[in-house]
């Protein structure tokens, strides 16, 4: 299988006024296309750091990403936007809706940006919302959703550029066991069906070894362990 | 993203926070009313002064004035001191204004006469000081006639009257007045008043050798008061014909400076005025009368300082209305940091979801021009309105005095425009 994604002594520090806390030390990691990687670990371990790097929202100290073929540690702002909007969908724990948007309006929003027509934008965020279950709630607003149907939104609405890779940074954070099973299991489908590659950072192991095909253990901003799942 | 995307999320997301948009347009509005109220008052002044000076033809004209003459019209303590030497000996009598018909381009000369009077028409009096004017110029565009005609020849006992003199008079109908005598009365020497046996009283001053002549004239026609009271040959209530004028028993001055001055020049004139083809012969012309010894002073030398005291005027108008356009500014500048702070995680997501800094900002940038662009619009309307009312209030109060209508306000085409893409610019340019 070709690498979706690629990190090479990926090295992440942050300075505080004097201290420097060194969130990731030399991670290598090879993502290959259609795995759903589990990345887990305490709080602190640097998993969501991992992922933000990952997705283009923040650079790394030192190291490389590689993604399709080029390396995004070395792309400017404009070069990461467009990486963002267009190869990779994000999901939080706190689900990042925009709260005045409707669920239809915050699905279309990526599309917004990308410079689709209204129509368009209106026709592929309700599909998405019809596949996500949520096509009768696509008026409600973020506050009059459920937390587990405010993920369906957000995992709507990570999916409507088509991203080759899918990052869940605790998206069961904010949910019950049931709601939470069911989330997993909808970015399980989505992993195994429509061939997208996910990775998810938690600290629900019990989760992350039902669902994924890898799992990558942190401690401490370093690999302590990895695991192919049977 | 589309162009018509930012516009209608602009619009949502201002529509959003209704009040404080209102506010902040309405800031906006106040700003940019009171800028082009300003500026509309300003450049209609101007439009005004220049467009009464092209109508009058003014730029045709040059005053022509003996040394002695321009110590009365300026002030007397600043007069020039080499003038006194060379230029009192120069006389502006007839044969001079003779001369000056003969220099190229001149098209009529005519000596400012006037002389003190007294009118009456339906027993009511007044005092004025009567112009004489050739019936050519009395047909020239110097000339603003409300109604009637200019008499047509220099020796008709014909003379046009001011509106605002005819409304002293208390003269309700004005154009009733057309054809109507009016009796002039002139004051002259009348050397059988002087009583030889009683000459005492005549050193005192307490009876003086003056008589009281009465001619009758009729209303030709009605001239109109000018809306500025700018500089202009045309000096006076009452015109009438240099023909008749000579044949008027009447003191030989009419102020008592003329007596003060010097003996040779006083059978001359004080000022003659004098009119061109072309305002292109008003240069060399007054090199030739200035080598006559004679002082000039041309109309467009005039305009030249008003356009400078014009710019300074516009310059003045135009601070205040940007000071308010300042705190209008400002007004945007609070909302616009305020939105921003507010949507700190909304302009996180955006990023996340693919929107570059460029898309951010111009989300809040389409915000704050939709602002301006409201602003300007109604603020341009507002100016607008604001300035039709105060016009109509000025009027109100000077057609009291006989001032005809007058546009205060202009609002020239870039004027308009300029305000709407000023507000917007200056708004986009916070963000």
């Amino acid at each position: 299988m070709p690498a979706a994604l690629k990190t090479d002594l990926l090295t992440k520090i942050y300075t505080m006024g004097r201290v420097q806390v060194v969130a990731l030390c030399d991670i290598t990691l090879i993502i290959e296309k259609g795995a759903f990687v589990g990345v887990t670990g305490s709080s602190g371990s640097g998993k969501s750091t991992l992922l933000n790097l990952l997705g283009g929202l923040d650079t790394p100290t030192s190291g490389n990403i590689e993604a399709r073929g080029k390396v995004i540690s070395r792309m400017n702002k404009d070069e990461l936007a467009l990486y963002r909007r267009h190869h990779v969908g994000m999901i939080f724990q706190s689900f990042n809706l925009i709260p005045s948007f409707t669920a239809l309006e915050n699905v279309a929003l990526p599309l917004f940006f990308a410079g689709v027509a209204k129509r368009e934008r209106k026709r592929r965020a309700l599909e998405l919302l019809e596949k996500v279950g949520l096509a009768p709630r696509k008026d409600h607003r973020p506050a009059e959703l459920s937390g587990g149907e405010q993920q369906r939104v957000a995992i709507a609405r990570a999916l409507i550029n088509k991203p080759d890779v899918l990052l869940a940074d605790e998206p069961t954070g904010n949910l019950d066991s049931r709601t939470s099973e069911e989330i997993v299991g909808l970015l399980a489908d989505l992993n195994r069906w429509q061939v997208l590659t996910v990775v998810m950072v938690s600290h629900e192991e019990r989760l992350l070894k039902k669902f994924s095909s890898h799992l990558v253990h942190l401690q401490d901003g370093k690999i302590i362990g990895r695991k192919r799942a049977t | 993203m589309r162009l018509s995307d930012y516009f209608e999320q602009s619009f949502s997301n201002l529509w959003k926070r209704k009040l404080r948009s209102f506010l902040t347009t309405f800031g906006v509005v106040i700003g940019i009313g009171a800028l082009v109220a300003m500026i509309s008052f300003g450049k209609g002044i101007q439009k005004n002064v220049s467009e009464s000076f092209k109508q009058l033809e003014l730029f045709n004209y040059l005053m022509v004035f003996t040394d002695s003459a321009w110590m009365r019209l300026g002030d007397p303590d600043s007069r020039r001191p080499e003038a006194q030497d060379e230029g009192s000996k120069a006389v502006l009598d007839d044969g001079v204004i003779e001369k000056i018909k003969g220099i190229k381009g001149v098209e009529a000369v005519f000596a400012d006469i006037r002389f003190p009077a007294s009118v009456k028409i339906n027993q009511k009096e007044a005092f004025v000081l009567i112009q004489v004017l050739p019936a050519e110029l009395a047909k020239s565009k110097l000339m603003k006639l409300r109604s009637g005609k200019p008499y047509i020849q220099d020796d008709v006992w014909s003379l046009i009257i001011s509106d605002s003199l005819l409304k002293r008079l208390e003269v309700k109908e004005l154009s009733s007045a057309l054809g109507e005598e009016i009796e002039i009365s002139t004051l002259a020497f009348d050397f059988s008043r002087i009583n030889p046996m009683n000459l005492s009283s005549l050193f005192r001053a307490e009876t003086l050798p003056f008589s009281r002549e009465s001619y009758a004239f009729k209303i030709e026609g009605i001239a109109e008061r000018m809306g500025f009271g700018g500089p202009t040959p045309l000096r006076s209530d009452i015109f009438i014909p240099p023909g008749v004028a000579k044949d008027l028993k009447k003191l030989p001055f009419s102020n008592v400076w003329d007596l003060f001055r010097s003996p040779e020049n006083q059978q001359g004139h004080t000022l003659a005025n004098v009119r061109v083809s072309h305002p292109k012969y008003i240069e060399p012309l007054k090199e030739a009368v200035r080598e006559m010894g004679l002082q000039t002073f041309a109309f467009i030398d005039q305009l030249e300082e008003f356009k400078t005291g014009f710019l300074v005027m516009d310059m003045v108008l135009a601070v205040v209305g940007m000071i308010a356009l300042c705190v209008a500014s400002l007004g945007i500048v609070n909302t616009m940091v305020m939105s921003i702070l507010e949507r700190y995680a909304e302009i996180g997501i955006m990023k996340a979801v693919g929107a570059s800094n460029r898309d951010v900002s111009k989300i809040f940038f389409f915000e704050s021009s939709v602002i301006g662009l409201l602003g300007g619009l109604f603020g341009l309307a507002l100016g607008w309105v604001v300035s039709i009312l105060i016009n109509q209030v000025i009027n109100y109060f000077l057609s009291k005095q006989g001032v005809p209508f007058i546009q205060y306000f202009s609002f020239p085409w870039w004027l308009c425009i300029g305000a709407v893409a000023f507000s917007i610019s200056g708004s986009g340019a916070e963000t």
